[in-house]
């Protein structure tokens, strides 16, 4: 890994970490577990389709783990692991079939990939496949929180996309 | 396609979240182990309920007919929120400490026919 992709995915990472933070004192609108804005996956996606699947996957990572300590929430590492993974390996698969106008569709898929995730995780965890009941309501959520995030990832890549990939005459 | 998931998880949800429950007894499960049963139609006065793991406690308040998560240590506090559990075959859930409380049938029919 070069100096320049390190600092770059750090950087990335760090505003991730950030928006995840400030989005953690907006209370949940639902009672439902699981359900959020998932605002932090808009730098997970600019970078996916800006940088590629590998540094998605490293400003992932760092920022669910990182958050997760800072929000001091280490159980809810393991729901977060799932569905971020499940969510961006969706996205990976979806990434070759779209446009730079159609990133917000893969974020909706992605986004109920996401809630899938958490879910299968929280069943095994606990046990308990009674928690399939909150599967519709997570579906939901996850077509507008996806559709939201996804827009603004979308905008993020189309803006910002240039100096993102670049600088380096890469 | 996105339209069409959609449509059928409103419907679900509706479905889901209407529907009755099938009794009256709260069931607390712990890391999916049965942790303790109360018949809310056979309670008189509010009871408190800890339940205490090893990672953290939540305390319910258990009222005839309805049953609800008081306070909890818990970072996100989503099972305290979700309110009562009166009617609803939709369980609270409390993941941090993996908590589930659900209604079931059970015991609140033997006590009528008894």
């Amino acid at each position: 890994m070069s100096m320049r992709r390190i600092a770059r995915d750090a950087v990335l990472t760090a505003v991730a970490l950030t928006i995840f933070i400030v989005e953690l004192q907006i209370p949940a609108p639902v009672p439902v577990p699981g359900v959020k804005l998932g605002l932090s996956n808009i730098v997970t996606l600019a970078a996916l389709f800006t940088l590629g699947p590998w540094d998605a996957l490293a400003v992932l990572l760092c920022r669910v783990v990182l958050g997760a300590a800072f929000a001091g929430n280490m159980a809810a590492l393991l729901y977060s692991l799932s569905g971020g993974l499940l969510a961006l390996g969706v996205a990976i698969l979806m990434r070759k079939l779209l446009t730079e106008r159609q990133i917000w569709v893969a974020s909706v898929f992605s986004a109920m990939a996401h809630n899938i995730g958490q879910l299968l995780a929280a069943v095994a965890v606990t046990s308990t496949p009674a928690l399939f009941t909150w599967l519709p309501p997570l579906l939901i959520s996850g077509v507008i929180t996806g559709l939201f995030t996804g827009l603004a990832g979308q905008f993020t890549v189309q803006r910002l996309g240039k100096i993102m990939r670049n600088r380096d005459g890469k | 396609m996105i339209a069409v998931i959609l449509l059928l998880s409103v419907a679900a949800s509706l479905f889901l979240f209407l529907r009755p429950a099938a009794g009256h007894t709260a069931e607390i499960y712990v890391d999916g182990v049965l942790y303790r049963r109360v018949d809310l139609g056979k309670l008189t006065a509010p009871e408190r309920i800890e339940v205490r793991t090893e990672r953290g406690v939540n305390v319910l308040l258990a009222e005839p007919g309805r049953i609800r998560v008081e306070s909890a240590d818990c970072p996100d506090k989503v099972c305290v929120e979700a309110g009562w559990l009166e009617d609803s075959a939709a369980p609270i859930v409390c993941l941090p400490h993996r908590v589930v409380i659900k209604l079931t049938g059970g015991t609140s029919l033997d006590a009528e026919a008894g």
